[in-house]
């Protein structure tokens, strides 16, 4: 019992000596007789004298006092306002100090953290106590952490219920400032367990006794990831904690969505976990954020801008007029090639390298010595990546900035004037980047430049053989060499980049191979040297949730050049700068570790999920009294006598009741099933979902087309399976052919044999006519795969003069979805049948173009299109229907011309 | 009736009258009823219908012919009218303010179904050629077709207070119906039906009672309060007084009875609750015999 009623407590407890009044209200009900009931009677000169018998059931019986007694005794503690949960009385006295972290780490749990803060204040509110502030971020506004003044609790509701965690750090030396001069009492502290500073806890203890409430799960900071070669290298700070943790790092494009994930793990007691993001360049080029999933805070959001994402490539050729001249520019097969996944750019040497640059590729451009050597030289030994490519620039004057010697001249290989067939390439070596590449057989080298035997010996290399060819003819002649300079690269390719000397970059070996060297290249340098002080103005912050927004107006810009700045309410994290030259602030950069805060001695600690919600039970007892005496009234009226009149309303209410539901039911009569009942038009079942679907939206369309434009009225479509359903319900059957369309079973084929003999009207689609010819391949084949056994008569195409192109409206064409191919009808006219061909074959698909969504919208485009063709495919349709329900009725419109011509004369 | 009515008492008679004509047809509509299943003295005598025609003998008087008739045959024909022995019939109603009561599931008052049944019989009497005079101080007979809105007229004058009818110089040899709920005392009943008896007009009591006061349908504690009178009378629990409550009523039905049959009189109950017609031909009837 005490596990149940521990917990509750009275805001009004006196009112509970009410209780000693329910014997005195026992008494008086005991003694008191209900109310009789008053009745005007004539005949009462006839029951005088009569009340001799049975008193005593005047009295209330025992249980309705019961009732009574229990229903009263709930209302009065239920007014002694009854709370659950209440929590323990706060300490001491005095008004009581809240203290609550807000910053990016109290973003996770900080629903809790403001359930906590309420429950605190609900404590301070039950014992009567004032409460001040403290909220240790600094504002939006940038000053510093203030406290609130001591006032009432119900004045800092709204003081709390307008806080929210900032996309900064708390400041806890200014909260230490701020905490001078409080009125000693006791301290509710919300922590995020950050910052391990002394002086803080120390002011705090120095107020009161201190109550910590802090989240189990500690806080996760992600700081921006690094950059290497193909991956990116994510890395998660948070606190130890006794038990392995796995946090999803979502990749997002700028649109939000994931376009990768991985699972960072953070072992028991470990305070990091590293993680390796593994995307292709491409989706890596759209990355403009990490995001710690589930977390929702500013600090588990790692924004990317170039630094991350692009791989700038300079392209230079030797003689610019010429360079981007379509199929024979030697950049123009670069370019097309690296368009996709990197950034391009072009221009003159010293423009290229005043920017970051990853990767410059030189076609045919010779090196000249003096400061473009030494600048392309220094940019080297930075770890720049220079591809080049040979050409007759380069074999006639080879410059120094190579990978190997070469030996003056080309190599001419094959021709008219030699015996030898040109080469095409060698597997690649496994030591080679290109390892795994297919070599295509097709590609054949004519003309290349050539080695020094000399220089192309295994250079000895930081201790190992670093191999110089990357890739080799098929008579081993090295195409590709490369070499290390610095922590650069200058890679040679012995070719042309147009297809001058060789067929490698018509192929898409080209494209790989391009792209296998960028992405080996090294990422540029994280810091733009040549930024200069430009103010990047703020574009897009985040919240304290991680949430991207519009920058607060205390934002201000920051320089381009300013290096690493910290985030603050002056700078919040988030995007900065024009589109051309996006900066972006992370709350993580430069963080190595997160500092553990220890709990504040001699505190009492406390969890956030603990921190259960008081319950005011009050409403629930009160509701329940009230209840049970509405319940006594209902009891006690029959006992009055007056039960009747209620329960003949009751019973007129349940008859209401019961007679409306079978009104609403009877407004929604059941759907006719009986087929012979109605007319409506059928398709074959094919087993084919989406076929399925389209048909019966086909038709349903149709049939809606129809009962608007004509006299005729058509149930909603249905759908058959000749050989098992009655075919002979419907006058016009569809037949949309599959190209995996099941052989029909001999019963099938007798009915739909049946079927046409008797009148009825197939229309056979394969859908794949005319301007949708191979929409649907095979089908055709399908079709005389599978109609063998059908009687179909010998076809003609369909023209103007058929009757089916008269019957209601006046056709020369007969689209559906697809227009221009021939639609086939019975060739003769069979007597026994009134001249109705049994069956129309085409290729329209006019089910799509007929079919209509539940919003009565059109879902498949017709092709070539145009609201024209829609209507002719309706009208066809329409035309259709009234050949199956008429016959040759109109077949005298063929006529009317010669009958009127007669008439006439 | 002194000088200028008093407003209220104007209003409530004007209130009364445009009750009237719908009571007339209801009266008449349930008169037609009745009348078709009973004639009248079916014996030739002074009367205004005709009853047969009869061939002249010697002996009647020649004003006696029916030229008309006779004209169509050889022989004389002598025209017989059915004889009308016209009677006075006294009818008085209760107009007690217990007889304006109705209990909750009734929608008409005893006071409603006792004037109907009234002046239903009436007109069947009126038709029949009698004459018919309300128990009252200052009325006097009314007779013919238009008699019953005289005696519709001459209800509302009738005092509501008096639950028997006042001794007023009746002619003798008339006949009485009395209507009401009879529960005044039964002393008072056999009063006032003796003071009729010994003027030697025959009657007949009709007791019109309220389903609610035959079957008593309350339960629980109930207090009964009287209608017009100050008397009340709690029971804690009416289902027990059910059957010594009918047993009253029984006897005070059994007392009317003997009164009636000490006086050569006719007694009959009516609920309000069922129809009239009933009731007015079981009224007729035993009036027919009466008055034969």
């Amino acid at each position: 019992m005490s596990g149940l009623f521990g917990n509750l407590s009275f805001g009004s407890p006196w009112v509970l000596f009410a209780l000693a009044g329910l014997p005195v209200l026992w008494w008086l009900l005991r003694v008191t007789p209900p109310a009789p009931r008053r009745e005007v009677f004539p005949a009462i000169g006839l029951l005088f004298g009569l009340n001799a018998r049975s008193e005593t059931a005047a009295r209330t019986p025992l249980w309705l006092l019961a009732l009574r007694m229990l229903a009263a005794a709930l209302v009065i503690v239920a007014l002694a306002r009854p709370v659950f949960n209440a929590g323990g009385e706060l300490a001491g006295s005095g008004p009581l100090l809240l203290v609550i972290d807000d910053g990016w780490a109290a973003a996770p749990a900080w629903t809790a953290r403001m359930a906590a803060a309420q429950s605190a204040l609900d404590r301070a509110e039950h014992s009567g106590r004032s409460v001040s502030m403290l909220s240790t971020a600094p504002p939006e506004d940038g000053s510093a952490p203030v406290r609130t003044g001591v006032m009432p609790v119900a004045d800092l509701r709204t003081r709390l219920a307008a806080l929210h965690p900032k996309p900064w750090g708390t400041d806890r030396a200014a909260a230490t400032a701020a905490l001078q001069g409080v009125p000693a009492g006791p301290v509710v502290y919300v922590g995020d367990g950050l910052g391990d500073d002394a002086a803080f806890a120390k002011a705090l203890a120095g107020v009161g006794a201190v109550e910590e409430l802090r989240d189990v799960v500690p806080p996760v900071l992600l700081p921006p990831p690094e950059s290497a070669s193909d991956r990116l290298v994510v890395k998660v700070l948070t606190l130890p904690v006794r038990v392995e943790r796995v946090l999803p790092v979502l990749a997002q494009s700028g649109d939000g969505r994931t376009l990768a994930r991985i699972d960072v793990e953070v072992p028991a007691d470990a305070d990091r976990g590293t993680g390796a993001l593994i995307v292709p360049a491409e989706i890596r080029n759209q990355l403009a954020r990490l995001v710690v999933q589930g977390v929702g805070s500013a600090g588990s959001v790692a924004l990317l801008d170039e630094r991350w994402r692009r791989r700038p490539v300079g392209l230079l050729a030797g003689e610019s007029v010429s360079a981007d001249i379509p199929l024979t520019g030697p950049l123009y097969y670069l370019s097309r090639a690296l368009q996709p996944f990197v950034e391009l750019r072009e221009g003159d040497l010293s423009a290229l390298l005043s920017r970051e640059l990853s990767v410059l590729i030189l076609a045919d451009h010779v090196v000249t010595d003096g400061p473009e050597r030494a600048q392309l030289e220094a940019w080297v030994q930075k770890g720049g990546t220079l591809i080049r490519f040979a050409g007759p620039a380069t074999a006639e004057h080879p410059d120094t900035l190579l990978p190997v010697k070469l030996l003056g001249g080309d190599r001419q290989l094959g021709g008219a004037m030699s015996w030898t067939q040109p080469p095409g390439l060698a597997a690649f070596d496994t030591t080679s980047p290109f390892a795994g590449l297919v070599v295509p057989d097709e590609i054949r080298i004519t003309r290349q430049v050539l080695a020094d035997p000399e220089s192309l010996r295994p250079t000895v290399q930081n201790g190992a053989a670093a191999d110089l060819v990357w890739a080799r003819l098929a008579d081993g002649t090295p195409l590709v060499t490369a070499a290390p300079r610095g922590a650069g690269r200058i890679v040679l390719f012995h070719v042309t980049a147009n297809a001058d000397w060789s067929d490698l970059p018509l192929s898409g070996l080209f494209v790989e191979m391009l792209r296998r060297l960028v992405a080996q290249a090294l990422g540029v340098a994280s810091n733009d040297a040549g930024a200069d002080a430009t103010p990047l103005a703020p574009v897009e912050t985040l919240d304290g949730f991680g949430t991207a927004g519009t920058p607060p107006s205390a934002a201000v810009a920051i320089a381009a050049n300013a290096g690493r700045v910290a985030a603050s309410p002056r700078h919040p994290p988030g995007v900065y700068g024009p589109e051309t030259n996006r900066h972006v602030l992370n709350l993580g950069d430069g963080a190595t570790v997160l500092t553990a805060a220890p709990f504040i001695a001699g505190a009492s600690e406390g969890a956030l999920a603990a921190n259960v919600k008081p319950k005011p039970v009050a409403a629930v007892l009160m509701a329940i009294g009230l209840a049970l005496l509405a319940l006594d009234l209902l009891i006690s009226l029959p006992l009055r006598g007056l039960g009747r009149g209620i329960g003949r309303n009751a019973a007129a209410v349940a008859l209401m009741v019961a007679f409306v539901g079978p009104v609403h039911a009877a407004t929604n009569p059941p759907e006719e099933t009986n087929p012979a009942l109605v007319t409506r038009l059928a398709y074959l079942v094919t087993g084919d979902s989406h076929v399925d679907e389209v048909s019966l939206a086909g038709l349903v369309g149709l049939s809606d087309y129809v009962n608007r434009r004509t006299n005729a009225a058509l149930a909603a479509p249905a759908g058959v399976q000749p050989g098992q359903d009655d075919l002979s319900f419907y006058p016009l059957l569809y037949w949309p052919v599959t190209a995996d369309a099941a052989t029909l079973s001999g019963a099938a084929i007798q009915a739909l044999n049946d079927y046409m003999s008797h009148g009825g009207i197939i229309l056979i689609d394969t859908r794949d006519g005319g301007t949708g010819e191979g929409m649907v391949e095979g089908s055709r084949k399908a079709l005389a795969r599978i109609g063998g056994g059908l009687n179909v008569p010998a076809l003609t195409p369909l023209t103007s003069a058929h009757v089916l192109a008269r019957s209601f409206y006046l056709l020369q064409e007969f689209p559906g979805r697809y227009t221009g191919d021939t639609v086939w009808v019975q060739s003769f006219e069979d007597r026994n049948n009134d001249s109705v061909s049994p069956v129309v074959v085409g290729a329209h698909d006019w089910a799509a173009a007929w079919a209509v969504d539940a919003q009565g919208r059109n879902p498949y485009a017709t092709l070539p299109g145009g609201a024209r063709q829609r209507v002719l495919a309706y009208r066809f349709g329409v035309n259709l229907v009234m050949y199956s329900l008429t016959g040759n009725y109109k077949g005298d419109q063929v006529h009317v011309p010669a009958l009127l011509e007669r008439l006439g004369q | 009736m002194s000088g200028v009515p008093h407003p209220s008492q104007a209003l409530s008679a004007k209130a009364l009258g445009a009750r009237l004509p719908p009571l007339l047809v209801a009266a008449e509509r349930v008169a037609n009823t009745v009348f078709q299943g009973v004639h009248g003295r079916r014996r030739v005598g002074q009367g205004d219908s005709f009853w047969q025609f009869r061939p002249f003998v010697a002996g009647d008087a020649p004003g006696a012919i029916d030229w008309r008739q006779s004209a169509r045959a050889d022989r004389l024909f002598v025209r017989q009218t059915e004889w009308e022995a016209a009677q006075t019939v006294c009818v008085w109603r209760d107009g007690s303010a217990s007889m304006q009561w109705h209990s909750k599931s009734m929608a008409i008052s005893k006071r409603e179904r006792s004037e109907l049944l009234l002046l239903a019989l009436s007109s069947l009497l009126l038709r029949g050629g009698e004459r018919v005079r309300l128990i009252c101080p200052g009325t006097t007979a009314v007779s013919g077709g238009r008699g019953v809105e005289a005696l519709a007229g001459q209800l509302m004058s009738v005092p509501d207070d008096i639950a028997l009818p006042p001794d007023v110089a009746l002619p003798r040899h008339a006949v009485a119906v009395l209507i009401g709920d009879m529960l005044s005392p039964l002393e008072e009943i056999a009063l006032a039906v003796e003071r009729l008896a010994s003027r030697r007009i025959r009657g007949q009591i009709l007791q019109v009672l309220d389903p609610a006061e035959i079957g008593l349908p309350y339960s629980g504690r109930v207090r009964f309060e009287g209608v017009g009178e100050a008397r009340h009378l709690l029971v804690p629990r009416v289902e027990g007084v059910r059957d010594a409550y009918a047993e009253r009523l029984q006897a005070q039905q059994d007392g009317i009875a003997a009164i009636c049959a000490a006086a050569g009189w006719g007694f009959a109950t009516h609920r309000t609750d069922h129809p009239p017609e009933t009731a007015l031909l079981g009224l007729y009837t035993a009036l027919a015999v009466k008055l034969r």
